[in-house]
């Protein structure tokens, strides 16, 4: 019997020595470790599932190939686009045309230099294929130029005031001499022998385990001198509480995902952990679908909006980490910033005096006025909203709104979204990088982004949505939101809850000099951000 | 004793046909989309309509399990949704880890549970008796996260012992990088071992109570044959084929828990992936991970059974 566990053990070990070749700097041409080299080692949730960086990707596959593939702009900590390939931007008849001037040294890692026409095939192919959410960005777009090495013209069907800056921000550019010779880009897994031009390309990787990028020696925007970080390392934990251990122990020097609220204060303590807080791109909302009953009148929506007590939600669910917002813009986005328009007051009896005042009547005595019974539907896996979707029935009850919960886990919650079956859609949008796009996708009553979440389908809105979507003039453009803004809050569409905080953590007593941005899709993580790190001591 | 064999072999096919069926279609009536996970936001009915052809979900249901079937008999598990490239490549690059962890644990576990099993019967109620039967019913009454969690909590981040997380250190080589595979495994294999190893006791320990009571036992007894042969070469043999079938259970759940360990310890194998691919609604390499752990659970048993046939010679006859 010994001898026989013995030998399944052995074998065991055998066959998992396989498997070790993996990692090996043999198969990879990985060195992580030499003395004369600086590694910095970040924690990931997920493993990369996708390494094609024209595809939609999730938040860990965007963290490694935003730093192996450049975008036109970035996004700086003030949630301003900013130039990254592109030296400038601007448009042309009468903003039917979209001008980026690109830097000329920026280069691919076998030695290319970048140029106009990387960014030419990568918006191609991104049309041809429908690859990603980028597709839907470029719905206007007859045709790419490319008159010279450093200049791209994008010619629109009609202007878009923000087309530069989503496109910009939004798309990756590939080189074109190594994708255009893999067929079909839908289908092209680029899952090895990478080559990029962002600050840290990535070099190997061992899903499950590890992936490892390297400095790229000439990343413009790198310190003179290089990078002071030669090696990128993302080590996987599936679990958030051991890759808060992992930090800890020191194994790992940065977590890419936010730490918990609840981890937030014991990481505080630890003179060794550095803490860094930045803005979200989203906001946790609740949307009425407007084709329900009693959710069509704007008193019923106003006075649910009025039984949702934002300041204490901030207070104790989020625990002071997270920004109030009163419009559907949100206040990160400083330039749109409405800051004229007043919050509807946290008061359920006044809620109740409002419907009462429009007809509604409490005629059985059961406590709720008759027909005001809603279903509200929530992603169980967020924590936050879930207390957000009780605390909320409380106090919707004192007003004599019934409203029943239906938290179901996150796959359930997104097919109940998408086939617009709740009364009430209590979540959290991930990232908006501007105000017109999230206007558009949200409001128009043709629905372009499929997220028109409260199905609403009324002409003045969409009249005033693309009116200030064809408004090249900076100033008529910001004063044109405000106003859509304005007329969203006062229709109480939705009740903004807050602007999340995130909180990262990093070891301080080793790294210092991160340049984060706005959002965990950003946060710590970005190509530019890496570059400007440097070691303690 | 051949239409035995025949027998259990056919029902391991029917076995494993069952679970590649209830696995399709369990994942295609949940209410929920693997289109919707791949782009959130904007997102039009154009791109989700191309995304479901990609994907052969607009195909009618019977017509994608029988393709699917048609495809599985030539060995074709499919190509992943999200990472593209071929399920078998995914899975065999990551069975070998969840082989590893399993298969140690269930060597632990028999190696440690037949021998308390065996002192506990022999041993019957005196202290090592109890002792045994208390750790049984703790061991029993465990949850694999739990103890993963504090054995991390407690040899990894307090004591500093074994590292947080992960299969092996990437910087070693040779016999330093075995030796850092080991250490690596070392939690993970305790965690499952300590919530499997008290049901085996137990078992061991019932059995062999009933078996030191049989007439042959005391015959051999009789014989002037040593205690300690009696009890090893006698007794033991007769009592541990009731055990084999728990063996060859045990290790479904032995699976079952690797999916929990792996996740916590940041395990690279399969039970990670199938974490990881719940969340995404990957249904080939759902399905690729389900059938890859049908055939071993499967397999397990088949071999548990030949082996109690080998070694029962009622079971011959």
């Amino acid at each position: 019997m010994k001898f026989g566990a013995a030998a399944v053990a052995a074998a065991m070990l055998a066959l998992t020595g396989c498997a070790l070749n993996e990692g090996e700097p043999s198969a990879t041409g990985s060195s992580t470790d030499s003395a004369q080299e600086v590694t910095l080692r970040i924690g990931t949730t997920t493993d990369v599932s996708n390494y094609n960086p024209l595809q939609s990707l999730s938040k860990t596959d965007n963290w490694l190939l935003n730093a192996t593939y450049p975008q036109l702009l970035r996004l700086d900590e003030n949630a301003e686009k900013v130039p990254e390939l592109a030296s400038d931007y601007y448009y042309e008849d009468e903003g039917r045309t979209a001008v980026f001037e690109l830097r000329d040294d920026f280069m691919w890692s076998d030695g290319t230099p970048v140029t106009a026409a990387d960014v030419k095939f990568s918006a191609e192919a991104i049309m041809q294929y429908q690859l990603g959410n980028v597709a839907a960005k470029l719905t206007w777009l007859e045709s790419i130029e490319a008159p010279d090495e450093t200049t791209v013209k994008f010619h629109l069907s009609q202007a878009y005031a923000p087309f530069a800056e989503g496109l910009g921000f939004w798309m990756r550019i590939v080189p074109a001499h190594i994708f255009a010779e893999a067929g079909d880009l839908s289908e092209f897994a680029n899952d090895s022998d990478w080559v990029g031009s962002g600050a840290y390309i990535l070099e190997s990787a061992t899903p499950g385990q590890r992936y490892v990028l390297r400095a790229n020696e000439h990343y413009p925007y790198a310190p003179e001198g290089g990078a002071a970080v030669d090696v990128v390392e993302y080590v996987v934990y599936p679990d958030i509480n051991t890759m808060i251990l992992a930090l800890r122990n020191g194994d790992i020097d940065l977590m890419a995902n936010p730490v918990p609220a609840s981890a937030v204060g014991s990481l505080k303590s630890e003179d060794k952990i550095g803490l860094e807080k930045v803005a979200s791109l989203g906001f946790a909302h609740v949307t009425y679908n407007v084709t329900r009953e009693h959710l069509d009148k704007p008193e019923v929506r106003q006075a649910l909006s009025m039984v949702v007590d934002t300041d204490s939600i901030i207070t104790t669910i989020m625990q002071g980490d997270a920004q109030e917002m009163v419009g559907p813009i949100s206040p990160i986005f400083g330039e749109f910033d409405n800051t004229g328009l007043d919050a509807y007051p946290y008061d359920p009896a006044g809620a109740r005096a409002l419907l009462e005042d429009n007809g509604y009547a409490d005629a059985d005595k059961d406590g709720f006025l008759d027909g005001l019974a809603f279903q509200m539907v929530c992603d169980q896996s967020n924590a936050n909203l879930t207390r957000v979707a009780e605390v909320m029935r409380e106090s919707a009850g004192e007003a004599g709104i019934r409203i029943d919960l239906a938290c179901t886990e996150r796959n359930t919650f997104l097919a109940a979204t998408k086939a617009y079956d709740y009364d009430l859609d209590l979540s959290q949008w991930g990232v908006f990088d501007n105000p017109m796009d999230q206007l558009r996708s949200t409001y128009l009553s043709s629905n372009p982004g499929g997220i028109n979440y409260n199905q609403v389908q009324d002409p003045e809105l969409d009249a005033l949505v693309n009116d200030a979507a064809a408004t090249v003039d900076r100033d008529a453009f910001v004063k044109k939101i405000k106003a859509i803004d304005a007329y969203v809050h006062e229709q109480a569409l939705l009740t903004p809850l807050y602007v999340e905080d995130f909180t990262f953590a990093y070891r301080s007593d080793r790294f210092t000099g991160f340049a984060p941005s706005p959002s965990d899709l950003l946060g710590m993580v970005t190509g530019y951000s890496l570059s400007q790190v440097t070691p303690v001591n | 004793m051949l239409s035995y064999v025949a027998k259990k072999v056919a029902r391991a096919v029917i076995t494993i046909w069952m679970a590649v069926t209830i696995t399709f279609f369990l994942l295609r009536i949940l209410p929920a989309d693997p289109t919707l996970l791949v782009v959130e936001g904007d997102m039009t009915p154009e791109m989700q309509a191309a995304l479901r052809e990609q994907y052969g979900l607009d195909k009618p249901l019977l017509v994608q399990y029988g393709l699917y079937l048609g495809e599985l008999l030539r060995g074709n598990l499919g190509v992943s949704f999200r990472q593209l490239v071929p399920v078998l490549d995914i899975l065999l690059s990551r069975l070998p880890w969840t082989l590893l962890l399993a298969g140690s644990a269930f060597a632990l576990t028999v190696l440690i549970g037949i021998p308390l099993g065996v002192y506990a019967a022999v041993g019957r109620g005196k202290l090592v008796d109890k002792v045994v039967q208390f750790l049984g019913v703790t061991s029993n009454a465990l949850f694999v996260p739990s103890v993963a969690i504090l054995l991390l909590v407690v040899f990894g981040a307090q004591l500093g012992w074994f590292p947080i997380g992960g299969a092996i250190d990437p910087r070693t080589r040779g016999a330093e990088a075995y030796a850092s595979l080991l250490h690596h495994l070392a939690l993970p294999l305790l965690s499952l071992a300590l919530v499997q190893v008290g049901p085996y006791a137990l078992t061991l320990r019932t059995n062999m109570l009933e078996v030191l009571g049989e007439d042959y036992i005391k015959s051999a007894r009789s014989r002037g044959f040593t205690p300690r042969r009696t009890v090893w070469r006698h007794a033991l043999r007769n009592a541990i084929l009731p055990a084999l079938t728990l063996m060859g259970l045990q290790l479904g759940t032995l699976i079952g828990g690797a999916v929990l360990t792996e996740t916590i310890f940041a395990y690279p194998g399969v039970g990670r992936l199938i974490y990881e691919a719940v969340q995404q609604l990957d249904y080939p390499l759902l399905q690729g991970a389900f059938v890859l752990l049908a055939i071993t659970v499967v397999a397990a048993n088949l071999i548990t059974d030949m082996v109690a046939l080998a070694l029962n010679p009622r079971i011959r006859s």
